[in-house]
């Protein structure tokens, strides 16, 4: 059984010796020169390019319980939107699904890192666009603030005003998209999804759902 | 928690009928003898120094849905269920703390004990719930969720003694498999002093008679329950309550430490069970959509063909 | 340390205590109540505490609550031992009627150290309660109807020579120490809560009884967010019962004097607050 699914840990396991070799990673914690598990899960061992390292980290077969931290980026739901800032609800750091959402809100002035006294956040966004967003620390109780002042953050999904809901717009330029059905075009701050990050599977996944979807109609 | 005013509480003041039976008026020494027969075994023939961590403890994860995580223990009689939530916004709280808050609720059944317990929340349940929040702080990486609070809510079901004990070890196993962060697995145990006995892991009737006054002045009697962090070795809470001289608590302190530790492996392979299984669960799930998205796939090759004869 | 007893006139005991910037005042309050069944011929014995906003501000409103529940409930803890404090002595009439003291703690200034200031205060009101006398007792089928005595000085005192005091021990760094105050508190993370008794000598001065000289620990809890090594644990207890050993001791002397004092006439009162 353990060679099928790898080492498992439990909290509290003393899983190697801290030093630049072995570097602490999610799901563990450092003591006195040990590294040890805070997770119930399997041991995962990956090398980082830069340093040679090797990362220590626990995978839990549930998404754990912690909240997005400083530097995470989130991807979040945009709720109100006024004239100083844009609320939005957080629905996942990194790729775990968070259980409950919890409340982020973006100031004007960290839309964008250009032209930061003519933001306008009407012109950025809408209720209902999914963004990818970065956690800036935390200073204030119950919400997070976020940033998207970086060229790969900002609007993912969206749907035009009076499009059917389900056909999302595609970006045409940096503070463009346009709906493919209705060809409305709208301002946004549109992010830039970088293709590594995409999972190729999924990206395939979607293109023959998409191509299906068409072949039925 | 406010009263429940739909319910009908009852007098204050009821009684038990019980109380009007024969056996009721029993005097301590009659009590005494009842615990122990002459081979030195309890009532349930386990030996003084026995715990029911070895025989009759029964663990299990993830019975109730909703919750992020959840635990039941049993100890032969003592039955406890706890679940475990995801942080959430602390209500009425307006200072920043660097720190996340673990809020903590033990509740009995009304039906739990022999008494008639009131539904409403009374001081015991409180001094428990504190209790409990102390035991299970340290060990909880409470950093990784600022001004957010994990809840953990404990319902006994039945109490039949060591019930703290059995919430807190039902609250750490809820606490790992709702995967929160933890610097180590918690366990924690009980004991009760009676004179020159010592009971681990006492039964309702045991802890009663330690909590109750004995004839002779200067005898021993009280019940100490403990907590440890199982791997670093840490005392994370200690309740003592009754009377006992300082040899006593030392002595006691090094029962609990040896039996704290014994009830690990129980809840280890609770864990790792739980692992294996989530993961096997998985891998299912994957295979499944796997075989679904064949099937898709040759579907779609169907339709193709149709599209392009048509 | 300072000490006054008898300070509230429609209390049967008093006590206002001083403890460096802590200051706690303490009533107790008797009537007339029915004992438990399981416990016939005991009586009761309830603390409450009140942290008024006065203290700190952060006790505004429901702030104290927590604060509150805490001591009472180690409090209760700490008497509930029948070797601490015999409630046996509380009773008037085995199964039908008995005293019920009601402990209320005022907490007026708060400087650190509440646990054991409080035990110290409920200790030296409970050493001057006075319970007056039941002259006679009628039995009218299952009623029974007292008689007590009008003269307030025809009343007997408690036995509280053994009753416990707590002793903090707050842990900062590797050492642990007594007696802390609120900035101390707040460095540490964790801290120990020890209920030891008293012994019967330093309240009882003509007391000869040599048995129960020893003390013993009645109850022990910890508080804060911290956890120890069953050793510090351990050395801690021993500390505490040290500490409570002496203060035991100075609080009997102070009492005594005091009573003396009263006797005397020549008791000069501080005041609230001074």
């Amino acid at each position: 059984m353990d060679k099928e699914i790898g080492k498992i840990c439990i909290p509290g396991m003393r899983l190697s010796l801290s030093n630049k070799e072995f570097i602490s990673g999610p799901g563990t914690y450092e003591l006195k020169g040990y590294i040890y598990a805070t997770l119930a899960g399997i041991l995962k061992m990956e090398e980082d390019e830069k340093t040679k390292a090797t990362i220590i980290s626990v995978e839990s077969p549930r998404t754990p319980s912690v909240l997005p931290k400083a530097g995470d980026i989130v991807t979040a739901k945009v709720t109100v939107v006024n004239s100083r800032l844009v609320q939005c609800m957080i629905l996942c750091v990194g790729s775990s699904i968070l259980v409950r959402p919890y409340k982020g809100v973006l100031k004007k002035e960290d839309i964008k890192s250009t032209d930061k006294d003519r933001i306008d956040p009407y012109k950025c966004f809408r209720p209902g666009d999914v963004i990818l967003a970065r956690v800036l620390p935390m200073t204030e109780i119950h919400w997070y603030h976020l940033s998207t002042a970086e060229n790969e953050l900002g609007v993912v999904i969206a749907v035009a005003e009076g499009s059917p809901q389900g056909i999302s717009m595609v970006p045409i330029s940096w503070s463009e998209m346009q709906c493919p059905k209705t060809l409305v075009k709208e301002p946004r701050k549109v992010a830039r999804v970088i293709p590594e990050n995409i999972n190729q599977t999924m990206f395939k996944d979607s293109k023959e759902s998409n191509k299906e979807s068409i072949d039925v109609k | 928690m406010p009263l429940d005013y739909r319910r009908f509480n009852g007098p204050e003041d009821s009684v038990s009928y019980k109380r009007y039976t024969n056996k009721y008026y029993k005097g301590y020494d009659e009590l005494y003898k009842e615990l122990v027969d002459d081979k030195g075994r309890r009532k349930d023939g386990r030996a003084l120094d026995e715990a029911r961590s070895m025989c009759m403890f029964f663990a299990r994860t993830d019975l109730i849905s909703q919750a992020k995580g959840s635990a039941y223990i049993e100890l032969k009689k003592t039955k406890v269920v706890c679940s475990v939530f995801d942080p959430r916004e602390i209500p009425h709280q307006n200072e920043f703390s660097q720190l996340g808050q673990l809020y903590c609720e033990v509740k009995f059944a009304p039906f739990s004990c022999a008494q008639q317990r009131r539904p409403h929340v009374d001081a015991e349940d409180k001094s428990l719930s504190v209790a409990l929040r102390q035991a299970l702080e340290p060990t909880v990486c409470r950093h990784l969720f600022p001004n957010y609070q994990v809840d953990v809510f404990v319902y006994i079901l039945e109490h039949d003694g060591a019930c703290l004990a059995a919430a807190i070890n039902a609250a750490g196993l809820a606490l790992a498999n709702a995967s929160v962060p933890m610097y180590d697995i918690i366990t924690s145990s009980s004991v009760a002093i009676i004179g020159k006995k010592v009971f681990v892991d006492p039964t309702e009737a045991e802890e009663h008679l330690a909590m109750m006054s004995p004839e002779t002045e200067g005898t021993n009697h009280g019940i100490i329950t403990m907590s440890m962090l199982s791997e670093l070795k840490q005392v994370s809470d200690f309740v003592q309550i009754g009377s006992m001289d300082i040899e006593c608590v030392t002595e006691a302190m090094d029962i609990l430490e040896k039996e704290c530790e014994n009830i690990v492996p129980n809840i280890q392979k609770v864990l790792v069970h739980n692992v294996v299984q989530s993961f096997n669960q998985r891998k299912q799930l994957e295979a499944e959509a796997k075989e679904r998205e064949i099937a898709l796939n040759v579907k779609m090759e169907e339709w193709k063909k149709l599209l392009n004869a048509g | 340390m300072e000490l006054e007893t008898d300070v509230v006139s429609h209390a049967s005991g008093s006590a206002r205590l001083r403890l460096a910037n802590t200051d706690i005042l303490v009533g107790v309050k008797t009537e007339i109540d029915i004992p438990k069944p399981d416990k016939p011929d005991s009586g009761k014995i309830e603390f409450f505490v009140d942290c008024s906003a006065n203290a700190t501000p952060e006790f505004e409103g429901r702030g104290g609550e927590q604060l509150a529940n805490s001591i009472s409930n180690m409090m209760q803890k700490a008497y509930h031992s029948a070797e601490a404090f015999n409630l046996k002595q509380l009773c008037i009439f085995e199964g039908k009627q008995c005293w019920k003291l009601y402990i209320d703690i005022l907490i007026l200034e708060c400087g650190g150290n509440l646990c054991d200031a409080v035990s110290l205060a409920v200790k030296a009101a409970l050493f001057n309660t006075r319970i007056p006398f039941v002259k006679a007792a009628l039995m009218d089928g299952g009623n029974i109807d007292l008689q007590l005595s009008d003269d307030p000085f025809d009343s007997k005192l408690l036995d509280v020579g053994t009753a416990p005091l707590l002793v903090t021990l707050c842990k900062i760094g590797d050492k642990c120490v007594v007696d802390p105050s609120a900035e101390e508190e707040n460095c540490s993370v964790i801290s120990l809560i020890v209920g030891v008794t008293g012994n019967k000598r330093h309240y009882y001065p003509n007391h000869t009884d040599k048995q129960c000289t020893e003390s013993k620990c009645t109850t022990i809890g910890m508080n804060g967010p911290g956890s120890v090594v069953s050793k510090t644990l351990k050395d801690a207890i021993k500390q505490g019962i040290v500490a409570a050993k002496s203060l035991d001791e100075a609080l009997g002397q102070a009492l005594l004097k005091e009573r003396q004092q009263n006797i005397g006439m020549k008791k000069h009162s501080y005041g609230f607050l001074k």
